[in-house]
């Protein structure tokens, strides 16, 4: 078993080069609760990976450390071989421009159009594109997610599963290689959810990006994830992919699956 | 698009709006205040200033021609004050006008008050040194006026034993009951009139004094303070007091003496015939009341000095009403 | 030891403050500019906010008028309302009625507009997508009331010294001519170049504490609203302490 293992895992290695994104050592806590004690992780170009992980137990300020919206007190977290910590504001903006972000409440800018909203991270980095190319990037990126018709809408006219997409088209719109997604299915039905979640793997097959999912919603961990981590405890507990996880017999592990 | 445009235009006609008031303010004070256009500087050189300060007014003919600049101390005693003058008043003002220190109002700025002097002279020019005009001394004023109430006190006071004395000789009462001539009677009366006149217009005279002082204003703070001063004017005014009381007294008297008189010339008895024939006695009341006349236009002079110092408002309309009042009392007893 | 502890979150408060305000001007130096920004701010803050202000202006100067006129009467020197009430206007309630009633309606929607921008993680998503939200929305944001607050004063004196002609033409006979005579003779640059400074000042004042209170407002509906009536509260007080200052200064410099 564990000779099966480690061979995966070189064939993984071997396949994808080296890791777009390695985490090591990484501490964070705020005041008395420590949340992230000596945390590691390694994402590999083109792979779909989940942290899986309860409430309150870190997910979110791990991916808001890797985005540089919270500065980790220890450890580097190297994205594209820069350590996002040491990094100042200017080299910091240059490198969000390769990761995507969507946020748990998708954050859109709710005084601007669908539109607006999209042209938003275009206008930031590129100030030479001429307006041709901005509307062109734009309706591509809203048929990815097939809203179109919403071009001209205000976000709070719009479904929480539009929302949703519409934030996914905006992070999709820079062309990032990773893409951070924070609980992408909560607040939504299932049905909904599963919509979500195909429109994931979708993007990630058809612009061969690299994707962390924060999620704890059992359907979306086992239809979009090449490979688990269990987040528990400020570590990383276990990983695997989907079948060696349910196989797990560790019952900190299993009370995820069952 | 356009709608941003439309705002980018709505924003620039408010900010210009608002940056316009600021210079059109600027602008206006800075228009006042001389600032803008030509003008040319005067200097003239006064003992004391009274306070003038850089920024004042300078006035000809009481229109505003420009400011107060500076104000050096030249030596110990002479204050040199220059002045921006407008262009405009410089085919106005002369080499040989003069300059005075004066308040504006009651209580208000001083201001330098340029008048022309009557002889012909040439223009004055940039840099021309003008005459001054010591200011009026409010303390000599006063001197004057309690040494002219002390003469108008003494008159009065003269005035009043000779009615008196008049009243109580029988000698002149044996005079009047003498048998009369009707027509001297009438001579008399002609001559009591004449006599009434000129009381008339020892009153006229008094009361434009009055009003003069009451329109007039002054230098409130060398009058406060000086303790002196303060004194000198407690004394004058109580003096005034008792010079109107004696009149009061006299008008009494006379008043009693014209019933006495009425009466005797009703009751067909002599008295007033006799009074009527001495006109050796006539002339000399002519006299006597010619002397207060001189008195009161002594008076009168100073009053016109004075009649800057509002302090004496209150008490010259207390006067005033007080005759109001007994103008009033002597139309009801008629 | 209540006391200690709130006199403590206070200092600590104003040393956050001066770093926010350290932050804006180390932010406003360096480039990008956020040029199309900081005009749509302007429109917002300084056009959209005219007629609220022209009214309180305008009702300012016709209540003053008309409340000072009968002791003006009393001492005989009614004709000097229109100098008395224009020095006044312009040299303190003008500016600081206006900025007053600017931090009730400017301070209020900047700390409730950033406060749910943040608590909706809008700053955030900004951030991640390679804007300074800093630079676009504090910096354009302080900057505009700094420049519209002055603009807005200006307007306000003049609407307030028209509301002061007719309120001096209700019980009485000016003309227009002699009105504005009567209010230039009695100014002079030290009444309003002071004043046009310190509205400067207050217009910063709004600004940054609208942007801090919004910027650091906590999460929830109630972070928001709090940051929205306390951005006022702490405007309303620097501006008057601001005042003080500034009076104090002009004093000391000798303009009076």
């Amino acid at each position: 078993m564990a000779t099966a293992e480690s061979i995966l895992f070189k064939e993984h290695t071997e396949n994808q080069g080296a890791p777009v994104m390695s985490i090591c050592h990484l501490y964070k806590s705020f005041e008395d609760n420590h949340v992230l004690t000596d945390f590691n992780l390694e994402l590999f170009k083109g792979e779909n990976m989940v942290v899986l992980g309860k409430s309150g137990s870190g997910k979110s300020v791990l991916i808001k450390c890797i985005i540089g919206l919270l500065r980790a007190d220890e450890g580097t977290i190297k994205v594209f071989g820069e350590n996002i910590p040491d990094l100042n504001d200017e080299e910091l903006d240059k490198i969000r421009t390769k990761i995507g972000f969507l946020f748990q409440s998708n954050a859109l800018y709710d005084s601007m159009t669908v539109r607006q909203n999209l042209e938003f991270p275009l206008r930031r980095h590129w100030i030479k594109v001429s307006q041709q190319e901005v509307d062109a990037m734009v309706t591509n990126a809203l048929n990815d997610v097939g809203l179109i018709h919403t071009i001209d809408m205000m976000p709070e006219e719009l479904s929480g599963g539009m929302r949703k997409r519409i934030a996914l088209a905006r992070t999709l719109i820079l062309k990032p290689e990773i893409i951070l997604y924070d609980e992408p299915t909560t607040g939504l039905d299932p049905v909904t959810g599963r919509e979500i979640i195909r429109l994931m793997v979708e993007i990630k097959k058809k612009y061969n990006t690299s994707s962390l999912i924060i999620s704890h919603d059992m359907n979306c961990v086992r239809m979009a994830s090449d490979r688990i981590v269990v987040l528990l405890d400020g570590i990383c507990y276990a990983n695997g992919n989907y079948e060696e996880l349910t196989n797990n017999q560790d019952p900190k592990v299993k009370q995820f699956f069952e | 698009m356009i709608k941003q445009n439309a705002n980018n235009i709505k924003l620039g006609i408010f900010v210009l709006a608002g940056l316009i008031f600021l210079i059109l303010i600027l602008y206006m004070i800075g228009r006042n205040r001389n600032l803008f256009g030509s003008n040319f500087i005067l200097k003239v050189e006064f003992e004391n200033v009274q306070g003038l300060k850089a920024g004042n007014n300078v006035r000809y003919a009481g229109i505003d021609v420009g400011t107060v600049k500076r104000i050096n101390l030249i030596n110990d005693t002479v204050t040199e004050v220059i002045m921006t003058i407008g262009d405009k008043a410089k085919t106005i003002i002369r080499k040989n006008a003069i300059a005075s220190i004066a308040t504006d109002g009651l209580v208000g700025n001083k201001v330098v008050n340029i008048t022309s002097a009557k002889q012909a002279s040439a223009l004055a020019e940039d840099g021309d040194v003008l005459r001054s005009k010591k200011p009026l001394d409010t303390d000599d004023m006063l001197r004057t006026l309690s040494r002219t109430n002390n003469d108008v006190a003494f008159i009065a006071e003269n005035l009043k034993t000779t009615v008196s004395r008049l009243n109580n000789s029988t000698a002149l009462w044996n005079i009047l009951n003498d048998k009369a001539l009707p027509h001297n009677l009438q001579l008399s009366a002609y001559h009591i009139r004449l006599a009434t006149a000129k009381a008339n217009s020892i009153v006229n005279d008094l009361y434009a004094i009055v009003s003069n002082v009451k329109n007039g204003g002054g230098s409130l703070g060398a009058i406060l303070t000086d303790t002196a001063f303060a004194y000198n004017l407690n004394m004058a005014v109580t003096k005034i007091e008792t010079v109107s009381d004696h009149a009061d007294t006299l008008s009494l008297q006379l008043s009693h003496l014209v019933t006495g008189i009425q009466s005797d010339v009703n009751h067909g008895s002599g008295i007033v015939n006799a009074l009527l024939k001495d006109s050796g006695m006539v002339i000399k009341l002519n006299e006597s009341l010619d002397n207060v006349q001189k008195g009161t236009d002594g008076f009168n002079q100073n009053m016109e000095a004075l009649k800057h110092n509002f302090l004496f408002r209150g008490y010259f309309r207390k006067i005033e009403s007080k005759k109001k009042q007994e103008g009033k009392q002597v139309t009801t007893a008629r | 030891m209540k006391q200690i502890s709130s006199l403590n979150a206070a200092l600590n408060e104003a040393g956050d403050i001066s770093r926010f305000t350290g932050r804006f001007l180390s932010h406003w130096f360096k480039p990008r500019y956020e040029v199309a920004e900081f005009f749509r701010q302007c429109f917002i803050i300084g056009y959209k906010s005219l007629p609220l202000v022209g009214l309180t202006g305008f009702i300012m100067g016709l209540v003053l008028t008309m409340q000072l006129r009968p002791s003006m009467v009393d001492y005989g020197v009614e004709s000097q309302l229109p100098a008395i009430v224009s020095i006044a206007l312009i040299r303190e309630i003008g500016p600081v009625i206006t900025a007053l009633i600017f931090a009730g309606k400017i301070g209020s929607s900047i700390g409730a507009e950033l406060g749910s921008m943040r608590v909706t993680e809008q700053i955030d998503a900004m951030e991640v997508s390679g804007t300074n939200p800093f630079k676009y929305l504090v910096v354009t944001r302080v900057f505009a009331a700094t420049c519209m607050l002055p603009v807005l004063v200006m307007l306000s004196d003049a609407i307030a010294l028209y509301g002061c002609y007719l309120g001096v033409n209700i019980r009485g006979d000016t003309s227009f001519n002699l009105f504005w005579t009567q209010v230039f003779d009695n100014l002079a640059f030290y009444d309003v170049l002071p004043a046009f400074v310190k509205t400067f000042f207050f217009g910063f004042a709004v600004g940054i504490i609208g942007c801090y209170k919004g910027y650091n407002s906590r999460k929830g509906t109630e972070g928001v609203g709090r940051s929205a009536n306390s951005a006022v509260v702490v405007s309303s007080i620097i501006i008057f302490v601001l005042d003080l200052l500034a009076v104090q200064i002009t004093d000391l410099l000798g303009f009076y």
